[in-house]
């Protein structure tokens, strides 16, 4: 099996630890890894803010670069799961009947390990207490775990595999959906909402007592891990992977 | 960066106290309908019926419409047809007028408020008495609206209870909810008595039966049309739905949604006037049949307005219904107020996080958020575009483009700067509002591995 | 402005702006919730979520003693229900407006909902505002007449041509008169009655 790994553009230039225990974690699992060095972003930082149009070079460029593996892997919820939902759409405007191939095969790195290589057991330890991010595009696009909302069978992928590592205490918070208010340009235009959705939410995962905020998508940490600097709130941050991988 | 939305949110969350309460108010709510869904095996299915029977009927609605009309004829009422507001309100007066009306009893209609019925009475002459509590305290106090099921929830005890003492004689020094309640009701007892006409909404209209159906929890629209004797319903003409097997459907749903309750006290259904009394249907398009050729936005005409996607809504919860520039907030106001007036409304399309909470709350499954996407494309054409998030986009999507550009950017300048200055400088930088100036590591991804450090 | 015009022109605007069609879904998909002891289920519903009491009625019983029983109270009582003593009857009173003085309106109920405690009153008097001015509200309910829920609460009123002849209206009411406009504090008696009983009788 051959995978494509795509390290979406925030992840490249704020959080490049996530991209190597990514690569780490997969490799340890026996996936033989690439990563095209051409691959920039997915696009929705434009398209969110309204420039879809700007993006869908983006989308083409993407299907391009990563058609051919047999899955994408992106330790990002949110960048998988816009190239999941909005990428076919965006090409067949300009080509109705081009297939989004590299579209079909993107998964977040959770569903990769959980639902295609049915992952069932992890050296990692990990001896602290988590409160789970389940973050509004891992939960509602791609199926991380079953949205609050709805009257389906309960289930959370995220803490399935968390569950695996030695140690670790998985807790969420009140609300365990309820968006942190990050949402791309919406956090700088709807600047007082999305403060006050963050600190919320930071005062939820605070009060579980855990040591550490965990979740797929690292745009949420980002945002919650600056309004915490900014209210001085103390509680610590880490991606689902550096957990899952914690020893390799 | 901003738009009247996020500046008129700004101001709402100086008071904490407040946004706090709003935000628990709603989503005690949400959580109420959480039970809702969870107790009943079959809602899922419900949900997929009620999307497809809206769907269904939306799609076949001049059908449906002359069907409706031929058995409600039958059923000896009166059916007008109103292609916008003005002749809508045309209509109403001219009705009241025939019947020398003086006073009329409302029930909550969002309707009313779409068209602006009540100013247009008044202006000519009429009493408009709105019954429904959330409402008549909101018009007492000369206020809109800020939620359409529970209007006036964010509104105080303490300033109904002094809006009551200043208008209603012989109300006491209490603010206790159950005694206002009561004061509320001797007092719109009077207006019952004494109006000349009862107007209400339709929740429902059958098109098999020729009927209406009104669900109130106070009884407010039964009051309004046991009393006086003559009817006018005001409907919207996606109301509709087919038949009573279609009803059985939607009556589960829309308390469960609205406000988590397995029901409305009063499910009524009109099908002719009373002994002795008249009754007029008035179907109002207003704008509806055009949304219906809106490829990106027709389904907005399956909404049976429950507020199920605002009490979730956590932009709407932290911001209340007056940050909103349409009448309606929250998610499908958004989209509505969009479709009413695009020029008019389109600060609101900022408000939305893309959370799509309101997606799977919707009891007939409109794609809310998706829509909400779709008008943030349009925007730019519109020439409503923000300037700095058009630069900002630009800017990213040359980077992104480029990707030998974007990679040298990253690792000769960590990003700052390809940002634009101002963005930088934290007295201007809307990010550094609420968090912290994120610190750039020393080497991207794209250099590790190209370093060979992976 | 013509009426006709106003009508021709929306429903043009309809047909013409009509894209896609969709069929009607198969309702016969859902299964609705059914209940091992439907009479418990509705009695356990109209006593906690709706707020009605509720009493049984065993043969032998009047109806009178029983509203008494619930209402010792009540100086006028408005009914047309046979065998029910009453100072008020909206079948013979002039205008729906001398029903406001009413304190408790002995009414009929058709059909008992077990999962919402809705109970179907159709119109069966030519003032229904004793339905609804009454400070209070007795609701006779035969205990065969409970159904599971609102399908086929829906399919029985559908199959009977007992309804909507006389009259043209009927309503489920499911206990008190309601509000929770004010700070969402729930306070029964809005506009409505203030409190309900049900009469459940044994057949």
């Amino acid at each position: 099996m051959k995978v494509g790994l795509f390290i979406p553009c925030y992840v490249d230039a704020l959080y490049p630890e996530v991209g190597v225990q990514t690569y780490k974690l997969l490799r340890s699992l026996g996936v033989e890894v690439d990563y095209p060095e051409k691959q920039t972003c997915c696009g929705q930082p434009m398209g969110n803010a309204g420039f879809e149009r700007l993006s869908v070079p983006l989308a083409e460029k993407y299907d391009q670069l990563f058609r051919d593996y047999d899955y994408v892997v992106a330790p990002s919820a949110s960048c998988a799961a816009y190239v999941r939902v909005f990428h076919p759409g965006q090409i067949r405007g300009k080509d109705p009947q081009h297939e989004c191939m590299a579209s079909k095969k993107t998964v977040d790195v959770v569903e990769f390990l959980h639902d295609i290589l049915k992952v069932d057991s992890l050296p990692a330890k990990f001896p602290y207490k988590v409160s789970v991010h389940n973050s509004c595009h891992g939960v509602r696009e791609l199926g991380l775990s079953s949205p609050s909302e709805r009257n389906i069978p309960k289930f959370n992928k995220i803490i399935d595999l968390l569950s695996l590592v030695e140690g670790i205490t998985v807790v969420e918070p009140e609300r365990p959906d309820e968006c942190c208010g990050f949402g791309g340009m919406f956090s700088v235009e709807e600047k007082a909402v999305s403060l006050k959705m963050g600190s919320d939410k930071l005062r939820r995962h605070i009060s579980t007592g855990a040591d550490y905020i965990t979740g797929p998508d690292s745009s949420c940490l980002m945002h919650m891990e600056g309004v915490a600097k900014k209210l001085g709130l103390e509680i610590k941050f880490v991606h689902v992977v550096e957990i899952l991988s914690a020893g390799l | 960066m901003s738009t009247r939305h996020s500046t008129y949110a700004e101001h709402y969350l100086q008071d904490n106290e407040v946004a706090e309460r709003h935000d628990k108010t709603f989503f005690g709510v949400r959580e109420k309908r959480d039970r809702m869904a969870h107790d009943l095996p079959e809602w899922e299915d419900l949900r997929k019926a009620a999307d497809g029977i809206k769907r269904h009927t939306v799609t076949h609605l001049a059908e449906y419409l002359e069907q409706f009309e031929a058995n409600a004829v039958k059923n000896g009422i009166h059916v007008h047809w109103a292609a916008d507001s003005d002749e809508y309100n045309a209509i109403v007066l001219d009705i009241l007028r025939s019947h020398a009306v003086k006073k009329v009893v409302k029930s909550k209609s969002m309707l009313t408020e779409e068209c602006h019925l009540n100013e247009s009475l008044e202006k000519n002459g009429m009493e408009v008495i709105e019954t429904d509590l959330g409402e008549r305290i909101l018009q007492m106090m000369h206020l809109a609206p800020s939620h359409i099921v529970m209007p006036a929830l964010h509104v105080h005890r303490e300033q109904i209870g002094d809006c009551f003492r200043e208008q209603i004689p012989g109300t006491s020094e209490s603010d206790d909810p159950t005694y206002l309640t009561h004061v509320a009701r001797l007092h719109l007892r009077k207006q019952f008595m004494e109006a000349g006409a009862g107007m209400t909404g339709a929740n429902f209209g059958i098109a098999a039966t020729g009927e209406v159906v009104v669900c109130t929890n106070e009884g407010n629209a039964d009051m309004s049309t046991s009393i006086p004797k003559l009817h006018i319903v005001s409907m919207g003409i996606e109301k509709l739905i087919p038949d009573y097997r279609s009803m059985a459907v939607f009556q589960r749903l829309l308390a469960r949604c609205g406000t988590g309750q397995e029901t409305t006290v009063y499910t009524s259904h009109f099908r002719g006037p009373r002994p002795g009394g008249e009754m007029h249907i008035i179907l109002v398009d207003n704008g509806r049949s055009q949304i219906l050729g809106d490829a990106d936005h027709w389904q907005t005409l399956k909404c049976m307005r429950c507020g199920a996607c605002m009490n979730t809504c956590p932009v709407y919860r932290r911001s209340s219904g007056y940050s909103y520039t349409y009448f309606i907030p929250g998610p499908i106001g958004v989209n509505l107020g969009m479709l009413r007036d695009k020029d008019k409304y389109y600060d609101n399309v900022s408000a939305c996080s893309l959370c799509c909470s309101c997606d799977n709350v919707c009891p007939v499954k409109v794609d809310l958020s998706t829509q909400i996407y779709r008008w943030r494309q349009e925007l730019d054409s519109l020439g409503h575009s923000d300037p700095m998030k058009k630069f900002m986009s630009k800017r990213m999507a040359f980077l992104f483009n480029h990707p030998g550009v974007y990679t040298g950017t990253l690792r000769l300048a960590k990003a700052v700067n390809w940002m634009p200055k101002c963005l930088v400088n934290s007295k201007l930088n809307p990010w550094a509002y609420g968090h912290k100036m994120m610190k750039f590591p020393k080497n991207s991804f794209h250099r590790l591995w190209k370093k060979k450090k992976i | 402005m013509n009426k006709m015009s106003a009508r021709e022109q929306i429903l043009n605007a309809l047909r013409g702006n009509t894209r896609e069609r969709y069929d009607m879904p198969d309702l016969s998909e859902i299964s609705p919730i059914v209940y091992d002891d439907p009479v418990g289920q509705f009695i356990k519903k109209a006593t906690t979520t709706a707020g009605a009491k509720l009493l049984e009625m065993e043969a032998g019983d009047s109806i009178d003693e029983l509203v008494l029983l619930a209402y010792p109270e009540a100086k006028i009582i408005a009914s047309n229900v046979k065998g029910v003593t009453a100072q008020l009857n909206p079948d013979t009173v002039e205008t729906a407006q001398e029903l406001a003085s009413v304190d408790v309106g002995v009414i009929e109920g058709a059909i008992g909902v077990a999962e919402n405690a809705c109970v179907w009153i159709p119109q069966t008097m030519k003032e229904k505002a004793v339905c609804f001015a009454s400070e209070y509200l007795v609701i006779l309910l035969h205990k065969h007449d409970i159904v599971n829920n609102m399908h086929e609460a829906y399919a029985r009123i559908e199959a009977s041509d007992k309804y909507f002849q006389k009259y043209k209206f009927g309503t489920f009411i499911s206990g008190p008169s309601k509000t929770a406009d004010i700070e969402s504090a729930l306070v029964y008696g809005a506009q409505a009655a203030r409190g309900v009983t049900v009469v459940l009788i044994n057949n």
